[in-house]
Parts: structure tokens; sequence; C-alpha cells
């Protein structure tokens, strides 16, 4: 008898072939069988008829780190099909890290990827310096597979502490380093995450930012020794450095026969040659057998803020940026005064009113009933304008309201599309786990599929599969993943083609301390399985299995 | 002797969320070229040029650019 038959689905094996009907068989935690009839019955089945049956589908760009440590399950991504996750991003992991810099890693994950303070405090115990302590903390509590960066940020830490973030490494000091990081990928590491753009909560350049290219070079060296991954966050704001970087990690990725990748790259329409003119680079690298992979994000990106800030949001109103320039008190006086109040609306108006401030959400207020609903529809309940709305919500709370202005980039369909149908694209950079208080970072590969496959067709059933499975075990060199083939692990998502997809943002109250964030279910998604043991269903919800692993071990 | 001047500023969304400020530049030879601003630099920039909204700093000479950038 096997363990688990899911039966009678379409299989999309993640190869990129067109998907046939069959039979998967599952047995030890791996694929018997994919295809044909299978005569054996399961422990477990799942009738799949009508539905595809694909590999669990792998996230290559997270911060789940902090929030594995209290739930194993990462939720909601696994109800999204997620089976594997890498986390470790951006310079920043939980691992190395001596006990006395703790405090210093969580101020810089709070100011980067905006984690609340309760998420670590309180909801879990550090129990580990170095990376095999850490790795041996995950186990047991994992519900889907984890592939670990180690950060360049925390590695400066360990072996350079203040100086880190001081100056640049000495020889001996980068050695120190290679040991360091060569210990990290013998006990589980993934790779290294570095980064070149981001600052701590005191707005200074995290650790990583002070290394010297020898130092990189020296820790690509280890990394080549391994076949592992250099993550890296360029200056993405910028086309012409972010060109200079790909070359950069070219040379790198040829000298040491490493994989890189980097992200985020996005479309604006203030930008539109970047994404183009970065393909172009990548492209060109690539003919020279570089492995420089371009993480592209599938879902649009927001712009928040509050009133008590002076938001780059209001810059095309000028009397709106006016008043939002001012020192808090005088600001509310301003807010308060009819004659100024009168000249905000009246600058609102016309058209601009519904167009530019009805669409606006409310992100966060103390009533809990106004969260992720429109201005535009409380201000029609209340009878009254949105840009009045806005106002009046704002001087209730001491202008401690946020805003969620949505879709303001990388919006448009008949661009995104192409771009990530590229074969040099990278589908990722999803964010997971992080900026949770700003916006829901799940349900990309829903997204993926509604967006790109059924709505606007850039992208084939399988192909899209591929990317977010074989082709992303491939690049990050998680073997005996992202296939359904006999012997593969068994990561498993059976899904509904035609209504897979993200659902709506909400905010919801679960983090550790009833702390608050934006969140996505998964519409479509109807079991999930990771190495055998079937971890959700539509219809049960989550189980209380723990398979995951780490996915490099 | 002609230098390159502000042609214009697009608020658009950075990779965090947060609002920012494509500065777009036209050189002394007519090409276009841009760069994004954080918003605290993009808030420096307009304070530096007494600008009351994106529109004001078309025409400010791009030194005023060049002092805010890190």
């Amino acid at each position: 008898m096997l363990d688990l038959v899911i039966r009678g689905g379409r299989i999309v094996d993640g190869s990129g072939k067109p998907g046939f009907e069959g039979d998967l068989g599952i047995r030890d935690g791996r694929v018997q069988q994919a295809g044909g009839r299978l005569p054996e019955s399961g422990a477990r089945e799942i009738d799949a008829r009508g539905r595809v049956v694909a590999p669990g589908f792998i996230d290559p760009h997270t911060h789940f780190d902090a929030q594995l440590l209290f739930d194993g399950q990462a939720r909601p991504a696994l109800e999204h099909g997620v089976t594997t996750v890498v986390h470790g991003n951006c310079s920043l992991s939980l691992a190395p890290l001596r006990a006395e810099h703790r405090a210093k890693l969580v101020r810089m994950f709070q100011q980067i990827e905006e984690m609340p303070n309760a998420a670590f405090e309180g909801a879990f115990e550090w129990t580990w310096q170095d990376f095999s302590e850490y790795v041996a903390a995950l186990r047991g509590r994992l519900a889907l597979n984890v592939a670990p960066l180690a950060g360049h940020s925390v590695i400066r830490l360990w072996v350079m502490g203040e100086d880190a973030q001081k100056r640049a490494a000495t020889p001996d000091e980068i050695r120190a380093m290679q040991d360091l990081l060569r210990a990290c990928l013998e006990a589980g590491a993934v790779g290294l995450s570095t980064s070149y753009v981001d600052v701590d909560e005191n707005l200074f350049p995290v650790p990583s930012r002070f290394a010297h290219h020898e130092e990189i070079e020296a820790l690509a060296a280890v990394l080549g020794e391994h076949g592992r991954m250099l993550q890296v966050v360029p200056e993405f704001y910028d086309t012409d450095i972010t060109l200079a970087r790909v070359d950069q990690l070219a040379e790198l990725s040829l000298a040491h026969r490493i994989p890189t990748t980097f992200s985020p790259l996005f479309d604006s329409s203030a930008a539109p040659a970047n994404v183009s003119r970065v393909l172009a680079r990548v492209a060109e690298q690539a003919a020279r057998g570089a492995r420089v992979w371009p993480q592209v994000q599938t879902r649009p990106i927001d712009i928040s803020f509050s009133l008590d800030q002076a938001s780059l949001f209001f810059v095309t109103a000028p009397i709106w940026y006016l008043v939002m320039r001012l020192p808090h008190d005088e600001k509310l006086r301003a807010l308060r005064d009819p004659g100024t109040r009168a000249a905000l609306l009246k600058a609102a108006e016309p058209g601009g009113d519904t167009a530019r401030f009805g669409r606006l959400r409310v992100r966060d207020s103390q009533d809990a009933r106004l969260v992720g609903r429109s201005l535009a529809e409380v201000a029609a309940e209340r009878g009254t304008t949105p840009a009045a709305l806005m106002i009046d919500l704002s001087l209730a709370e001491d202008l401690g309201v946020h805003f969620l202005a949505a879709n303001m980039g990388h919006e448009d369909p008949a661009r995104i599309g192409p771009i990530l149908a590229n074969d040099l694209v990278h589908v990722g950079a999803s964010d997971g786990g992080a900026h949770i208080q700003s916006f829901a970072t799940y349900g990309d590969t829903g997204y993926l599929f509604s967006e790109f496959v059924r709505k606007g067709g850039h992208l084939s059933l399988e192909r899209a599969v591929r990317k977010v499975t074989a082709e992303t075990a491939q690049i990050w060199n998680l073997e005996g993943r992202g296939l359904l083939r006999q012997g593969q692990a068994a990561d498993v998502v059976v899904f509904d083609a035609e209504t897979i997809g993200r659902g709506e943002e909400l905010p919801v109250r679960d983090m550790p301390g009833g702390g608050m964030r934006y969140t996505r279910s998964a519409s479509g998604v109807e079991a999930v399985v990771v190495n055998g043991e079937v971890v959700y269903t539509s219809a049960g919800g989550y189980t209380e299995a723990r398979p995951g692993v780490i996915a490099t071990l | 002797m002609p230098e390159p001047v502000i042609a214009g500023a697009t608020v658009v969304p950075g990779h965090d969320g947060e609002a920012q400020l494509v500065v777009r530049v036209r050189y002394e030879n007519g090409a276009l070229g841009s760069v994004t601003l954080d918003a605290a630099c993009a808030r420096k920039l307009l304070e530096d040029c007494a600008a009351e909204s994106a529109a004001d700093l078309c025409g400010q000479p791009w030194q005023r650019l060049l002092d805010v950038l890190p």
C-alpha cells in the first residue's frame, strides 16, 4: 500500500512539458509513480479529477525568519501552495548571531522588513548562536521546507563586532568570515545574502555595505566550494548602478561557478526602460555563461502613508504637501482651521477627489471596522467626500491613521506579463513575512496563475508551474525538488486551474501579542502536501503535520 | 555655460511601499536621464529648492539634486 495516492488529476510535473492525466503515488515522502492508473490503494487518497496536480511552489525571497519559530506553517504561505521558502534574504538572518548582537539584529529587521517587536520578544526562545544550532531550533517545527540563507551583515557582526558598521575588514577578518560562512553552508545554508542599499534603525548603512569588493570576492570563493547562491540587493532605484552590479555579479558567477540573484527588479511608468535595459545586460552576461538571475515579483506595488508624515504622495498637490510639511501640532491646527480645510478640499476637486483619494484604503486605525475599507465607500456612507474623510479620520486619532494607495507601480499586466515569461527572469521577490503591517506579501503564485496565465495568457499553465517549481529548484540547487518524478520529494499542490488566485488583502490580528498584519487567503488551492504528508486542504484547513525539512540537507 | 536642469518629477512607489520621487534631468545636449530619490532625499530637495510641489522643481539646476544624494 502506498502512503498517499492523488487520483485522476492533470499532472503538470514542473518540467514545462504538457500536462497529462494520471495518478500520483507517494511512499516514504517520495514520489513512487507519476502518471498512469495506480491499482494500489493509498492509506490516504485525494480525488483530483478536474484539478491540476503540480509540484509544490518554491518562494525564493522571504523573510519568514522569525515567524517560522512561532508558526512553522508560515501562514498563509502554505495554503497558497508554497511548500519551500528561502529566508535570510537581504543580508539579514537569525544566524550566525552572538547573543550580544540579538537586539541590534532585531532593530535592523524592524527597520528594513517592518517586523513588529512582538515577533521577536517572547514569541520564541533564542536557543542558538551558530548556524547549526539555528537549524536544530527549526527542526520539528516546520510544516514546509526551508532553505535558509546566511546574512552577510550578521556574519560581519559576528567577526567584527561594532566595527562591522564602521570599516572594511582586515585580511584576518575576511579569513574568519570565510570560515564562518563555510560552517554555515556545511550546516545547511543555501547561500549568502548581502545588500548594497539597506540601512539600520538609525538610517546608517547595514554592516554588509562596509564590505570592500575583495571581501565579497573571498566569500564568493567559499560559495563556489559548495556551488551555493549569492543573493544581492543592488541599488535598484538607479538603472545604471544596477547594470554595473549585474556585471559584477556575472564576474563572480564566472570566477567561482556560483549562481547569483538580485532583487527587486520592478517596472515603473516613471522609468519605463529600467527593466528592458537590465534584462538586456543580463542576457549579455548569460551568453557568457554567467548565472545572474533577476527576481521579479508578480503583484503590483502600493504606497502607504499617514498624514503625520510629509509623504511624497502629496507632492503633486501643492497645498496638501505644504500642510503635510508642518510640524505635528501646527499641522493639527491647520487641518482644523476652516479656511485651510476648505482650501485642501478645493484642491482635491474636481475629479481628483474620487480618483485620487477615493481609491485610498484605511490601512491601520484604532477603529478596526474601518481597516481595509476604501475612503470612497466609507465617505459615501457618511455623506462626505474621501478627502474630508481622510482629514477627519486622521484628526480623530492624532494623525495616527495610515492609508494605502494600491497598485501604484509594477501594475500594468501588459508590461509585467512578458517580463515574467522571459526565460532569464526568476519569479520571486515576494518578501513573504516582511512589511506585514503595510501590505500582504502572500498569494503571488496565485496571482501569477490568475493574472498572467488565465487572464493575460502570457504564460502557459505548464510554463508558469515550471517557473515557480523546477526552475526555482534548479536556480537554487535544491536537489530532488520541483519535479513530480519518481524518487523526487513529494511536495505537491492540487489546485483548480480555473479559480486559483489570491484573496482580498485583509487585516488580521494574529501576530504574537495580538499584533496586526495584512494577509491574503488563497483561492483554488485544494490540497498541499509536503514530503508526502498532507499539511493543508481547503476543506479541512491546516493539519497538525510537521514534515518540513531543511531543503539543502 | 549651460548646465543640466531638472525637467520634471513623478511620484512612484518604492519597493517597501513608501512613496519615492523620480526626478528627470535634461542634459546640455538635450538627453534625458532620471534619478530616483527616497523620501528623505526628496524632501530635502524640495526644501532646498523652496518647492511647494513637484512641479516647482522644473528648471532647477541639477546641482540641487547632486547636493541631496547620499
